[in-house]
C-alpha cells in the first residue's frame, strides 16, 4: 500500500518551547524534543496536560510563545505562507474529535489530502477504495458522517490522515470510540506506516494499548514533558528527556 | 464518484445573493447598454442629417398670392446681412436657379424648370456644428428686418439633440460603472461572509496543507460560477423587456428620431455583459480570499 521514507533529520525539534492560549498561565513549559524519523511514541498524560496542545505545536496550529519549533529542519516561525502548506502536506493528523466534512461522504473525506495534493483521480480511486477496505468501511464508502457510528467516522478520519502516506503521523486518542480489537488493527496499520519510515506519535489513555505495544512514552505533567523509555523501544526511537 | 467542493457552500444561503445580484447587475446594465447602444446608432444617423447646414426661405409671393417683385432682393439682401454677422455661421449664399432645379429634379423631372413656379428663394447656411448659432436672436433679428424669412431650424434643434443624446450615452456609461462596482462590492460582503462562516473548514483544508490557491480557487469557481447563472437568467429576462421597449420607441417616433434596431456586433457586445459579470465575480472573489487568507496565520 505504501512505499518506505527516506529521511535522516529529525523530523521535529523542540528548544525551550513553552505554550500558552491568550493571556493565560503557560500550558506547555520549557519543553526540549527531538522526534528523529521512523520513531513512535505514545503521548500520555492527564486530562488537560497540554497533549493535544503539543499536537498542536506539531502540525503548525499555533506558534510557541517562547523557545523555538524546528519541523523537517525549518523554524516554523520563518516559514512562508507555501512553506507551510508544503510541510503540512507531509503531516497526517488524526483528531480526537474526527473532523469530517459532513457534507462529503466517506470515499470524498478520505480522498481530501490526495486532492489537495494534486493527484489524479484514478488513483484517488484506487487508494481510497483499498484503505477503506481494509479499515472494514467498504460498505460505507457512499455514507456521509451524520450516518456513521462514532467508530466507523474515527477510522474515516483515520484514513484520512494516513492516506497521503505522511511523514509525520499525528493522532489524538485516535482508539477512543472503537472497540480493542478494531484498536489493535488500527494500531497495526500506524505499525506497518511506521515501519516503511513514518514518524508517529499518538495521545492515548488506553493502557492496553501502550501495555501491548511497548513503545516509548512522551508523558506530559502540569505543562512539563518527561520521557518514558521502555523496553522495547526501537533504535529509531531518540528523544530527549525535559 | 462524484467530487463535490471541499468547502460546503450549499450550507450558506448567503451566496446564492451573488445569482440573484448577477442576474439583476445583468438585467439592468443590459438594458442600459442596449439603451446607450441604440442612442449611438441614431445619434450617427441624426449626424448626417445635420451636415453643418440650416436653410433660410424668402416668399416670393404674399399670402394672398401677389408678386413679392424686388422686396424679394431686400429680404435677400437683409437675411445674408444678419446670417453672416452670426457668430457660429460659417457661410450663407442664395441658392441659383439651377440649383433649385436640382432640388426640385425628383419631383419635377430633369429638364423641368422652377422660374414659373412660386417657390421661395432659398438660402443655403453653413453653420459650425461645434459653436452653434445663437437660432433665438436670428429669429429675432428676422422678425424685426426680414419678418417673412423662415428659418428652417429642424437641424439645429436635431444638433441640440445630438449633444444631449451624446451627453446621454456618456452618462450610461456611468451608470454601468456604478453597477459594476455595487456588484464588486456585493461579492466582496458575500465572500467575506463566507469565510466567515467556513472558516473551521477553511482552517481543516489548511492543515492538511492546501495553500491559499486552492482555497482562492474553490471560492472563485462558486462565486463566477454563480454569476454566470444568474446573468444568463438576466440576460434573458432582458430580451423581453428589450423588445417591448424598441416597439414602444419604434412606435412614439415612426422610426424617425430613435432608430430601435441592434447590429450583430452589438448584440454580441450586449452578450459579453453576463461574461463580463462572471469575470468580475470571480476575479473579485480570488482577490477577496486571497487577501483574507494572507492576514490569517
Amino acid at each position: 500500500m505504501f512505499e518506505k521514507n527516506k529521511l535522516s533529520s529529525p523530523i521535529a525539534e523542540f528548544n525551550g518551547v513553552s505554550f500558552r492560549y491568550g493571556n493565560g498561565g503557560d500550558v506547555l513549559k520549557d519543553i526540549q524534543l527531538t522526534l528523529q524519523p521512523g520513531s513512535f511514541h505514545f503521548m500520555t498524560g492527564e486530562s488537560g496536560a497540554g497533549k493535544t496542545s503539543l499536537l498542536g505545536l506539531l502540525y503548525m496550529n499555533h506558534l510557541p510563545t517562547r523557545g523555538r519549533v524546528r519541523l523537517f529542519g525549518k523554524a516554523v516561525d520563518t516559514l512562508s505562507r507555501a512553506e507551510k502548506s508544503q510541510i503540512r502536506r507531509q503531516i497526517g493528523v488524526v483528531f480526537q474529535d474526527y473532523r469530517l466534512l459532513n457534507h462529503l461522504n466517506a470515499f470524498d473525506n478520505v480522498a481530501l489530502p490526495l486532492r489537495i495534493a494534486g493527484v489524479k483521480e484514478t488513483e484517488i480511486k484506487r487508494h481510497v477504495s483499498e484503505l477503506l477496505t481494509w479499515v472494514g468501511l467498504e460498505k460505507q464508502i457512499r455514507a456521509f458522517p451524520p450516518e456513521l457510528s462514532g467508530g466507523e467516522k474515527q477510522r474515516i478520519a483515520i484514513a484520512r490522515a494516513v492516506i497521503n502516506r505522511p511523514q509525520l503521523l499525528l493522532a489524538d486518542e485516535p482508539t477512543g470510540n472503537v472497540d480493542d480489537a478494531m484498536a489493535k488493527r488500527l494500531l497495526y496499520l500506524f505499525l506497518e506506516l511506521n515501519k516503511l519510515g513514518t514518524t508517529i506519535v499518538i495521545a492515548t489513555h488506553n493502557q492496553n494499548l501502550i501495555k501491548h505495544f511497548k513503545f516509548p512514552q512522551l508523558h506530559l505533567s502540569h505543562g512539563h514533558l518527561e520521557y518514558i523509555a521502555t523496553p522495547a523501544t526501537r533504535s529509531g526511537n531518540t528523544t530527549e528527556d525535559n | 464518484m462524484t467530487k463535490a467542493t471541499d468547502i460546503p457552500f450549499a450550507q450558506d444561503s448567503s451566496t446564492f445573493f451573488i445569482c440573484w445580484i448577477s442576474m439583476l447587475m445583468v438585467f439592468l446594465s443590459v438594458l442600459t447598454l442596449a439603451f446607450a447602444l441604440i442612442t449611438h446608432t441614431s445619434v450617427e444617423n441624426w449626424h448626417k442629417n445635420i451636415s453643418g447646414s440650416m436653410t433660410v426661405q424668402i416668399p416670393t409671393f404674399t399670402a394672398d398670392g401677389k408678386e413679392r417683385g424686388d422686396l424679394v432682393q431686400t429680404d435677400i439682401d437683409a437675411a445674408l446681412g444678419i446670417l453672416l454677422s452670426t457668430d457660429g455661421v460659417i457661410d450663407a449664399q442664395i441658392l441659383s436657379e439651377s440649383q433649385m432645379d436640382s432640388l426640385m429634379a425628383p419631383w419635377m423631372g430633369e429638364n423641368a424648370s422652377t422660374a414659373e413656379l412660386p417657390l421661395p428663394k432659398l438660402i443655403d447656411v453653413k453653420i459650425n456644428t461645434d459653436q452653434l448659432p445663437d437660432l433665438e436672436q436670428i429669429k429675432a433679428d428676422f422678425a424685426e428686418q426680414v419678418p417673412l424669412a423662415v428659418l428652417d431650424s429642424h437641424r439645429l434643434s436635431l444638433a441640440e439633440l445630438v449633444t444631449l443624446a451624446q451627453n446621454l450615452t456618456r452618462l450610461t456609461g456611468l451608470i454601468l460603472l456604478l453597477m459594476l462596482t455595487s456588484m464588486a462590492f456585493s461579492v466582496i460582503f458575500v465572500t467575506k461572509s463566507g469565510l466567515k462562516v467556513h472558516r473551521q473548514v477553511i482552517a481543516l483544508i489548511h492543515m492538511m496543507g492546501a495553500g491559499d490557491f486552492y482555497i482562492t480557487r474553490q471560492f472563485a469557481n462558486r462565486s463566477g460560477g454563480l454569476a454566470l447563472s444568474g446573468g444568463l437568467i438576466g440576460f434573458v429576462l432582458s430580451l423581453p423587456v428589450m423588445t417591448f421597449i424598441a416597439y414602444y420607441l419604434g412606435n412614439l417616433t415612426g422610426g424617425f428620431i430613435i432608430q430601435a434596431t441592434l447590429s450583430a456586433r452589438q448584440w454580441l457586445l450586449l452578450f459579453t455583459v453576463p461574461l463580463i459579470a462572471t469575470l468580475l465575480a470571480y476575479l473579485t472573489a480570488a482577490y477577496t480570499v486571497f487577501s483574507e487568507l494572507k492576514r490569517s496565520l
